[in-house]
């Protein structure tokens, strides 16, 4: 089933965030985790009350260890806001980035269906399935690294593409200011003085 | 503005525009044109004789076109540079400009258009707003009574450098006026125009109230508002000293302005909550202080660099709290008002935050980037059988694969941008995505449906909008129907038919197929490819005699949360609609055809094991559902 390092057994470690009273003031946490137990490949599933923390991340960690996991789930918020950090977190334990999925009970779950807490309980249960079910077959993946060219462009030459312009260029990166008008400037250059320092705006 | 024309790092190019982007991160190709001034950069210094000589004018857009400028013209005396240029829409090609340039020979009616390619790491979006029409208006009679101005013609108005040399004059009669009403929040916070509080109009008011106070004391102000909104450093203070200084405020939005004819002042119509009764008040001259609204070419831009849009056409953030200043396009960053109306400070403050988030990639010798490319597995590629096909390559919007018949495809990995496309289209189960397989995403498919799957709305979204727009949902407290089960690849191209027909052939109740609006889809023409299939697998199911609005295809940005929330809503009344025995018997009908059409899905790899471990896990979450 796993497809790397030979047939090894799957053994994933399911983590249900609590997010304070974000998840946990909807649904109970530990029901996800005591359902999750009970599925195929599980072999460690835990509530915590913060899973992006210091102890929820440590926890992860330790857990990674004691009980020789090569998959993580974290049924938690969105991928978007805290991916990087479980990503992050596993690789610490040496675990590859990749082998840890995020099922999103936060943003899609109980903030979507915070007045029916039963069938987001049951939603969070089948995310968290689907989640597992990803991470059986994830397989190690590294990062693929591109050179960066030095040098930067700002579209549109108003105040504030001035005041990234400028510090870039302090900060020695050579920079393009484009602006479509003959002029830069913007909106700035029309305007008299400017509040509160009744200023002049060139 | 000197000092970006002083700084040796930073290269102004003005008058030129951004015509097309490609790359990614750390890599991006930038194709601009710089538009032809008919003057040499180079030779002109800026002396204007030429301008002296031209016969032609025109009204001059940077005066709010209260005064005229010549047909070669800067826009401004303190322009950056201070070049020349001239206006093709307006000069008549007498040349008498050639003439006065003289032995300068500056002016050249041949040069051309330059177009250039520019290698660039990272690109800072800061195209900045534009400002509500108040002629839209019926009520305030902008553009119909002449005393009635803009916010921005007042502040060329009271311009020691605009076209009265700072002489706030009445348009009908050139005098001053001895009265003057400043009306907030027109266009803006007016559910008929755009509901957003423009940010700085309230400072605004009060700044162009002090400085008329100043340059005239004896003027009567009043400022017309429904809140005083000062919320930043130093605000409050300026809006107290207002008050102590006799400018008047009267909270209250004006319903109407009427004119006397004779004598062109106004007449405002308005609550005054104080007086807790409708007044009318006669003025000399009213301002309008006009609503910010995102820049007519927001479409171009957004295009361009794949940027989605938030409702009114400001652009989307990464994320609104934590990466506030990247947009969804790594290594592509936002600055300023394109992002949301926001005053001078906040303006600046963005830039250099800006400049530093991008400053990350600029800094790094290398960057890193998601491995989710495409993968061939040669031996199934029919191309290696000397077969026709390329497919794969047709689909791939970056050029990433080669294809020549004799030889299997190849993906070009620094190419790929990993949408999946590719994978989705090839009917022969010959690419894979990595991270996003064939056999993971099936796996999936199993779980979200594993129990009571009629009941369920099985949503596809992608990474970028869609899945944005479900966050989105969840994070304005949006509530929909807690049936959906929602499942997230990179981009709506990735959606496999196969996956469709599987949700279909395990029995979900509904599907939805989601992904970016056209022009926002983060794979350029990704979505197309995506929307072509959906199509037509609306058009089989149709065909099969499937409920309509079970398989439903919706385009949903990342901040459209509220759609997504309303299209869920209607999926479940569909399914609210159809008798259950009904809705068994027709996914039974249907199931056989689905089968059918799903037949070659086991042929991608892993899908096999994938099935089996889904089936078993399928197995325990049905033993323990009773509860």
């Amino acid at each position: 089933m796993i497809p790397d390092e030979g047939n090894e057994e799957l053994r994933i470690g399911v983590y249900v965030c609590h997010c304070g009273s974000n998840i946990a003031g909807v649904i109970d946490p530990t029901v996800v985790a005591e359902y999750a137990t009970t599925l195929p490949g599980v072999v460690r599933a835990i509530n915590t009350p913060y899973a992006c923390a210091d102890s929820g991340q440590n926890l992860i960690k330790e857990d990674i260890e004691k009980y020789d996991l090569n998959r993580v789930v974290v049924s938690a918020c969105s991928v978007r806001m805290h991916e990087p950090t479980f990503r992050a977190a596993v690789s610490e334990a040496g675990l590859n980035p990749f082998l840890m999925e995020m099922a999103n009970i936060r943003e899609q779950c109980t903030w979507a269906h915070g007045h029916e807490p039963e069938a987001a309980l049951e939603k969070a249960k089948d995310l968290t399935a689907a989640a597992i079910a990803k991470a059986a077959f994830l397989t190690p993946l590294d990062m693929i690294t591109v050179p960066v060219t030095k040098r930067a462009m700002v579209i549109g030459g108003g105040v504030s593409g001035i005041s990234a312009a400028l510090d870039l260029g302090d900060q020695g990166i050579e920079t393009i200011l484009v602006e479509k008008e003959p002029t830069i400037g913007g909106v700035m250059a029309q305007l008299n003085k400017t509040f509160p320092t009744m200023d002049c705006s060139i | 503005m000197v000092d970006a024309a002083r700084h040796p790092k930073v290269d102004v190019r003005t008058y030129t525009e951004v015509e097309r982007v490609e790359g990614f991160v750390g890599n991006f190709q930038v194709q601009l044109r710089e538009k032809s001034r008919r003057v040499l950069a180079d030779r002109c210094n800026g002396c204007g004789e030429c301008a002296q000589v031209c016969p032609i004018e025109v009204p001059n857009c940077f005066e709010m076109y209260l005064a005229p400028r010549k047909a070669i013209y800067v826009p401004m005396s303190q322009s950056v540079p201070l070049i020349y240029t001239v206006d093709e829409t307006a000069c008549i090609h007498c040349y008498k400009c050639v003439e006065a340039c003289g032995k300068l020979d500056a002016i050249d009616f041949d040069l051309q258009d330059r177009v250039t390619w520019e290698d660039v790491g990272a690109i800072i979006t800061a195209t900045g707003f534009s400002h509500f029409d108040p002629s839209v208006i019926p009520e305030y009679g902008y553009g119909r009574f002449p005393n009635i101005i803009t916010a921005m013609e007042m502040e060329r108005l009271n311009n020691s450098a605009g076209p009265t040399a700072g002489d706030l004059i009445r348009p009908s009669d050139g005098k001053h006026p001895k009265s003057l009403a400043i009306i907030n929040c027109v266009g803006s916070r007016d559910t008929r125009f755009n509901p957003w509080c423009s940010n700085f109009c309230c400072m605004y008011a009060i700044k162009n109230a002090l400085l008329v106070q100043q340059h005239y004391p004896d003027t009567e102000i009043t400022i017309y508002y429904m809140d005083i909104r000062t919320p930043s450093k130093g605000y409050e203070e300026f809006y107290a000293r207002a008050r102590e200084l006799g400018i008047r405020f009267t909270q209250g939005r004006p319903s109407l302005i009427t004119e006397d004819p004779e004598t062109h002042n106004l007449f405002v119509h308005s609550e005054d909550r104080d007086l807790g009764q409708v007044t009318e008040r006669e003025y000399d001259m009213v301002m309008l202080n006009q609503a910010a609204v995102a820049q007519p070419d927001v479409d171009t831009v957004s295009s361009l660099l794949n940027i989605t849009q938030s409702p009114g056409g400001w652009f989307m953030e990464y994320h609104p709290k934590l990466r506030p200043m990247d947009s969804p396009t790594d290594g592509v960053f936002l600055a300023g008002a394109c992002q949301g109306q926001k005053d001078i400070p906040s303006s600046v403050a963005q830039g250099s935050a800006a400049a530093a988030r991008a400053g990350r990639v600029l800094h790094s010798d290398e960057w890193e980037i998601e491995p989710v490319v495409a993968v061939v597995w040669e031996d199934r590629c029919i191309g290696a059988q000397g077969k026709k096909c390329g497919i794969c390559s047709r689909a791939c919007p970056y050029g990433a694969i080669e294809y020549e018949p004799g030889k299997p495809a190849q993906v070009i990995t620094a190419k790929c941008h990993g949408c999946g496309g590719c994978v989705a289209e090839c009917p022969h189960n010959a690419i894979t995505q990595m991270h996003f397989t064939d056999a993971q995403i099936l796996a999936q498919i199993r779980a979200l449906l594993a129990r009571n799957p009629e009941e369920k709305i099985l949503a596809f979204r992608c990474h970028w909008c869609s899945y944005g727009g479900a966050d989105m949902a969840g994070t304005s407290h949006f509530e929909y129907s807690p049936n959906e089960r929602g499942l997230r690849v990179m981009c709506s191209a990735r959606m496999d038919s196969d996956f469709i027909y599987e949700a279909f052939r395990l029995g979900a109740g509904a599907v939805l197929f989601s992904g970016c609006h056209s022009q926002d889809c983060h794979y350029i023409t990704g979505q197309p490819v995506g929307e072509r299939r959906a199509e037509r697998l609306l058009g089989q199911f149709e065909k099969a005699g499937m409920t309509p609005g079970r398989f439903r295809i919706e385009w949903i940005s990342a901040a459209e949360g509220d759609r997504y929330a309303e299209v869920i809503n209607e999926m479940q009344a569909v399914l609210d609609s159809i008798p259950r025995e009904q809705l068994l018997e027709e996914i039974e009908r249907l199931r056989p055809e689905m089968e059918k059409r799903a037949r070659r899905m086991r042929e991608a790899p892993q899908v096999d094991e994938a099935l089996e471990f889904a089936d078993r896990l399928a197995e325990a979450m049905l033993v323990v559902e009773p509860s």
